[in-house]
């Protein structure tokens, strides 16, 4: 590597023959006579070694030496000083005072080549380890997230340019050193176990961040790396996506309304007696628009279950009377299928599970009303809860022809249902099973056909909170 | 007024307020009145004297919600039950809506035949609130 020295000597020949020797060893040389000068030119030009010699008039090369490292830039530069004394205290003198090396005057041409190749190497390598900080920062400061580094306590160690816009709970802009509760309002140990959380900007504005931490290990410490993605945008799709759904929902509905409005008036003789012929085609035109209702709230249902927007109100519920409210729900359309309602099992303990009731009830109706519409009249559709301590079962049970083997595989995926003809008698949308299933494991239930002799049998299982206190005594 | 006698209808759409007007004087029998947005509510409201309001909740102009508050300033309203009719039925949305001080919800699309009775419950229910005050 060619080097830019910086050889001062206010001694004019041994400064001359001394730039010579180093032009000879293939590097550039520029001369300087006295401390001061050297200074100065240290203030617009930075050499990559000095040769300084100690015995100067204006300032001794001690000083100089001190005075250098004041100037330092951060990046070493190292200083060899020379010398013609004898004797070693006054080399020891100046490496204690910031030199990095000696050589004895007259100068060993051998050993001058020998240490400005050695510190040619170690300059190099600085250099190399320099671009490979540098490039490191480059890449962290072009990440559009905020990347920060924390210590094993929480603490913030270092953070990228993106970083820079968020400030701390008291709208400080962010520093090295800052606890983690500062920042997040809580301790590592909670923010370990969030994958949101509410931060803000230098200036005020408060944004919702997804939340990415991952622990590593440095000569045996622990260190987090925390990147932090804003959610603003995605919120507003999703808010855009809801909107949109509502809308599609009420220009559906819409029209829908006076569709079954005006048949379910003729249907019922508001407006007249009608011939049976009529009749039987109003039936069939009613039907089938309460299928496309049906239909219509079966995949606004979905698209909100797959896009994972479906607010589910979680709470401890007791499952006799909501099932009591289920039974009484569907009495009406039983009676009207010749169908009996009977149910076991709900005076036993009081057992109750998280769930949401009113998705719960939407469960029930499709599991009732599919149950009534396989039944022959005159038989029993039954309704049984059972409980123990691993967790609560509820079944539903008809019979009916029960399930087609070719069926069974598919039957709570979209879209499926035994064959064409039973969806056009039936009235089904064929997604109700599969939002069934989906609402039941959102509640951390799990739903199966069960293997009966006759008939068709189904059953929800809720399995005990392991959060939840285990009661005593 | 021991019997639900007057009913005002608020609806955007020409054909929902044909079949609201058909359930609920052929069918239940009611004096209707029939307001194609929030603006003519307001001002049939204190000619009419409602004894029970069928509120759309998604108008142009003045919105459901927004026609409900503005109703409710207005003395000849004082213990009038006001029921929401919507298309949205999602249990969540639902109860946003009751929020707004509205007696009760039908949702859409709705059955002409059972209307008229469907509508007592909100009426004994707003109508004994406004005895009790």
């Amino acid at each position: 590597m060619q080097l830019q020295i910086l050889v001062v000597d206010d001694i004019a020949e041994s400064r001359r023959s001394l730039c010579d020797l180093v032009v000879t060893l293939g590097h550039v040389a520029v001369g300087a006579d006295s401390g001061e000068a050297a200074l100065a030119l240290l203030q617009h030009c930075r050499p990559d070694l000095v040769l300084l010699d100690l015995l100067m008039p204006d300032m001794d090369g001690f000083e100089v030496t001190r005075r250098m490292r004041e100037l330092d830039g951060g990046r070493w530069m190292p200083v060899i000083v020379t010398s013609s004394l004898q004797g070693e205290e006054h080399f020891i003198h100046a490496l204690e005072n910031g030199a990095d090396d000696f050589l004895a005057r007259p100068v060993s041409p051998g050993l001058l080549e020998a240490k400005l190749r050695h510190y040619g190497d170690v300059l190099a390598l600085q250099g190399q380890l320099s671009s490979l900080a540098q490039r490191q920062s480059d890449i962290l400061d072009n990440i559009l997230d905020p990347v920060l580094t924390l210590d094993a306590a929480g603490r913030v160690e270092e953070f990228n340019r993106a970083a820079r816009t968020l400030a701390d709970l008291r709208g400080e802009p962010l520093g090295n050193g800052a606890p983690c509760s500062a920042l997040f309002g809580m301790e590592l140990n909670a923010l370990l176990a969030q994958r949101e959380c509410r931060l803000r900007r230098v200036g005020g504005e408060e944004f919702e961040a997804e939340v990415g931490l991952s622990e590593w290990r440095e000569h045996g410490r622990v260190h987090f790396t925390l990147v932090l993605r804003d959610l603003t945008e995605q919120r507003q799709v999703e808010r855009m996506k809801d909107e949109f759904l509502a809308t599609v929902s009420h220009e559906l509905r819409t029209p829908l309304t006076s569709v079954l409005g005006a048949l379910g008036l003729l249907a019922g003789g508001a407006a007249g007696a009608l011939p049976a012929p009529a009749l039987s085609l109003l039936d069939v035109a009613r039907r089938n628009g309460t299928r496309l209702s049906r239909l219509i709230d079966d995949i606004l249902d979905l698209t909100k279950l797959e896009g994972d927007r479906l607010v589910l109100h979680q709470r401890p519920q007791l499952l006799a009377p909501l099932l009591r409210e289920a039974l009484t729900a569907n009495q009406g359309y039983a009676d009207r299928a010749g169908v009996k309602l009977a149910a076991e099992g709900l005076d036993a303990a009081a057992v109750e599970v998280r769930l949401d009731a009113d998705r719960f009830q939407q469960v029930m109706a499709n599991l009732l009303s599919n149950a009534i519409k396989h039944s022959p009249a005159g038989e029993t559709v039954q309704v049984q809860l059972w409980t123990s301590p691993q967790g609560t079962r509820v079944t539903v049970r008809d019979r009916g022809p029960g399930i087609d083997p070719r069926f069974r595989a598919r039957m709570f995926e979209k879209f499926s249902q035994a064959d064409g003809t039973d969806r056009r008698a039936q009235g089904g949308t064929g997604l109700g099973l599969y939002i069934t299933r989906m609402l039941v494991e959102r509640m951390g239930g799990r739903i199966a056909a069960d293997d009966v002799d006759s008939g068709a049998s189904f059953s929800i299982w809720f399995p005990v909170d392991e959060a939840a206190p285990v009661p005593h005594g | 007024m021991s019997e639900l006698r007057r009913v005002m209808c608020v609806e955007d759409d020409a054909d929902i307020r044909m079949i609201l007007e058909f359930s609920l004087t052929t069918v239940g029998g009611y004096d209707v009145c029939m307001c194609p947005g929030g603006r003519s509510a307001l001002q049939q409201a204190p000619v009419f004297r409602p004894d029970l309001v069928l509120l759309d909740v998604m108008m142009p102009d003045l919105s459901g919600p927004e026609t409900l508050a503005a109703l409710r300033g207005m003395p000849c309203m004082r213990g009038v039950p006001v029921v929401f009719m919507t298309a949205k039925a999602m249990p969540d949305e639902l109860e946003q809506l009751l929020q707004h001080g509205a007696t009760g919800l039908i949702v859409k699309p709705f059955d002409p035949m059972t209307l008229p009775k469907d509508i007592l419950p909100y009426w004994e229910h707003g109508r004994g609130r406004h005895v009790l005050a």
